[in-house]
């Protein structure tokens, strides 16, 4: 029982970062209607640059958060405006394909300023834990489900509470009406994907915490990302969170299954992932339009 | 009428130009490499060339094989490399575990590799746009992940994280043999698109490509259809694989199971006109000719200002990136379009493909 409520509380935790991939992915599948293949290596960008201030500056990582989210907001309004607008009416594989060479470019950018090393960010507090009887909650990763749960919830008001958010809303319902009603789709095209690339600094940080990083580990986030948003069901904040943590919980409880160990973890989400689309496609929390 | 002129000679020019590279390709290694080095053809008195030669038609095949889902049907197939690990697999084990001769375990990797797109293409054919490109890419991932990893009483069945080994195929000009048999592929690969171009079953898919609900309202069968044409493309992917198997006597998850593959015949297909016969061949030399390059493979090669040796790869996979970035923005109907005489590269072309696209 106990090993039970263990794999449960492990799962929601391993579930906080794939929040925090998910809603920056899902912002902007959802309105740019771009599968961003370069969303890992943004989020590689962020765990970097927590990585840097923390080594260089001595800086607490979780200050470092709202840093990475500015840098990358900066980067993806400036990748939005100059490179991905120019395609963004093209087919579909065209804003896969150039994605796809956004992400080269940025891991072998990376690999040539930082090489292929492992880094790790590891503050004092990091093997500290929480304990009641046999259960253990890591401090670190208890930390990152807040910090994810806040950054969605931080998301969500900014896109039913403020202008921009509205105007973002707007755009996803129907391009050519918000265009009439005097929204400028360069600039707001480019702030959501600003956004999402935010979401994807501050996951980063969160990574960077947890695991050791290297220039190419940001790709299978890409492809996890991408499940969590089908399983919670694209369109809505709130539904990603709930893929985020149902993905969490299917990846710990397959890895405890005996004999699979921790291979299967792509074979088990990719399985999830088809299922839901074939028998639900609105995803588990989605409503059908 | 000055336009058409020089449309037919651009055209007529591109057409010599590639039948004598073709042919050049296809009888200068018959000449044995001592004789060649002899008196020093140029490109074939290197060994190495010659590898890459066998590598280049590889991708033909590859490329010509996605462009039927991709190119002609229209569905963007991202995980075509399942079919090339699984040709790879199949004949890798039969030859290697069961010890048949290469010959007889090669036509199975084709049936195989098409028997599991039917398989997946059923329930994955039913998604479209992005959710069909993710998931098959999620299923080439997953199987080069099972591949890799699915042990039987401890030991790995598919040789595990450490590959498979191959015997040696025995033969005389083994580079020779492979090099022929890859020709082969590709003119089945082209072969097979040129009658798909012009039979019922490829105006059926183009109809698909076009609009999915129209086709299937003027009876096409749309599901059988679209498996057919992956089952297909599976088929000719499948063969590459299994000659690949062989001819590199090793294999594993990062040479058969690469993402990168996925994306390279891609990008030939795009780069050389998606939806032809000839356009994925063509881009897949020149984009394979164009990695090597700056790879440092080539005999001829240049140095890059200002770039170690070390780093020479990295910037050479930061050179691609971009022109794959470029090509998307600027050619999106591949460089066929110039040499098949219907337009011109000019900055009018460039300007106007990128106004059509953006925001």
């Amino acid at each position: 029982m106990t090993d039970f409520v263990q794999l449960v509380i492990l799962g929601l935790l391993a579930g906080g970062v794939y929040v925090a991939v998910g809603v920056g992915f899902g912002l902007v599948w959802g309105v740019l209607n771009i599968v961003n293949l370069a969303h890992g290596a943004l989020v590689i960008i962020g765990g970097y640059l927590t990585w840097l201030l923390f080594t260089t500056f001595h800086l607490d990582p979780f200050l470092t958060l709202p840093l990475d989210a500015v840098a990358l907001f900066l980067l993806g309004y400036a990748l939005q405006r100059g490179v991905i607008n120019r395609v963004i009416r093209a087919p579909l594989l065209f804003t896969f394909l150039l994605t796809f060479g956004l992400t080269l470019v940025i891991v072998n950018v990376l690999l040539l300023v930082f090489g292929s090393d492992f880094r790790s960010v590891t503050p004092s507090y990091a093997g500290a834990s929480l304990e009641f009887g046999r259960v253990v909650v890591p401090y670190v990763r208890l930390a990152s489900l807040v910090v994810a749960i806040g950054l969605a919830a931080g998301l969500a008001f900014m896109l039913n509470r403020t202008r921009t958010g509205l105007a973002i809303q707007a755009i996803a319902a129907d391009r050519e009406a918000a265009q009439l009603v005097g929204i400028d789709l360069r600039h707001a095209y480019a702030v959501t994907y600003g956004l999402g690339a935010a979401c994807a600094g501050v996951a980063g940080g969160l990574i960077a915490m947890i695991q050791a990083i290297t220039p190419t580990a940001g790709q299978p986030y890409t492809l996890q990302a991408f499940v969590v948003v089908i399983l919670g069901g694209l369109g809505r904040v709130s539904a990603t969170v709930v893929g985020g943590l149902v993905f969490g919980l299917v990846e710990v409880f397959g890895q405890s299954i005996p004999g699979s160990g921790s291979v299967f973890t792509n074979a088990i989400a990719f399985g999830l992932m088809v299922i839901v689309l074939v028998t639900r496609p609105q995803g588990l929390m989605g409503r059908l339009h | 009428m000055d336009s058409v002129a020089s449309a037919l000679r651009w055209r007529r020019i591109f057409l010599i130009v590639g039948a004598i590279l073709a042919a050049y390709a296809l009888l200068a290694p018959l000449t044995s490499t001592d004789f060649a080095q002899s008196i020093n053809v140029p490109l074939l008195a290197d060994k190495l060339w010659f590898r890459i030669a066998t590598y280049i038609v590889m991708f033909i095949v590859l490329a010509t094989a996605w462009n039927i889902i991709g190119g002609i049907t229209g569905y963007a197939a991202f995980g075509n490399v399942a079919f090339f690990g699984i040709g790879a697999y199949t004949t890798g084990m039969l030859i290697a575990k069961a010890h048949w001769p290469f010959l007889l375990a090669l036509p199975l990797a084709p049936v195989l590799a098409s028997l599991f797109a039917v398989l997946v293409g059923l329930p994955l054919l039913r998604l479209r746009g992005h959710y069909f490109a993710v998931a098959s890419l999620g299923v080439g991932v997953a199987l080069g992940e099972l591949v890799q990893n699915i042990d039987y009483n401890g030991t790995p069945v598919f040789g595990g994280a450490s590959g498979l080994f191959l015997p040696i195929y025995s033969i005389d000009n083994r580079g020779l043999y492979f090099f022929y048999l890859m020709c082969a592929a590709a003119a089945i690969a082209m072969g097979v698109t040129w009658w798909v171009l012009r039979s019922r079953f490829g105006y059926g898919l183009i109809a698909i490509r076009e609009n999915e609900e129209a086709a299937a309202v003027l009876g096409v069968n749309t599901t059988a259809f679209k498996v057919a044409a992956f089952a297909l493309a599976a088929a000719l992917t499948g063969l590459a694989g299994g000659i690949f198997s062989q001819w590199n006597v090793f294999i594993n998850q990062d040479n058969v199971f690469s993402i990168e593959y996925n994306v390279q015949m891609i990008l030939m297909a795009l780069l050389g006109g998606t939806g032809t016969v000839f356009g994925p061949a063509a881009g897949a030399v020149l984009l394979q000719l164009l990695i090597q390059f700056l790879g440092g493979s080539l005999p001829i090669s240049i140095e890059l200002p200002f770039v170690s040796t070390n780093a020479r790869p990295i910037v050479a996979q930061i050179i691609l990136g971009l022109l794959l970035i470029a090509v998307v923005i600027f050619i999106p109907r591949g460089v066929i379009d110039f040499f098949g005489g219907r337009t011109r590269l000019s900055w009018s072309y460039l300007r106007r493909s990128l106004r059509e696209t953006s925001l």
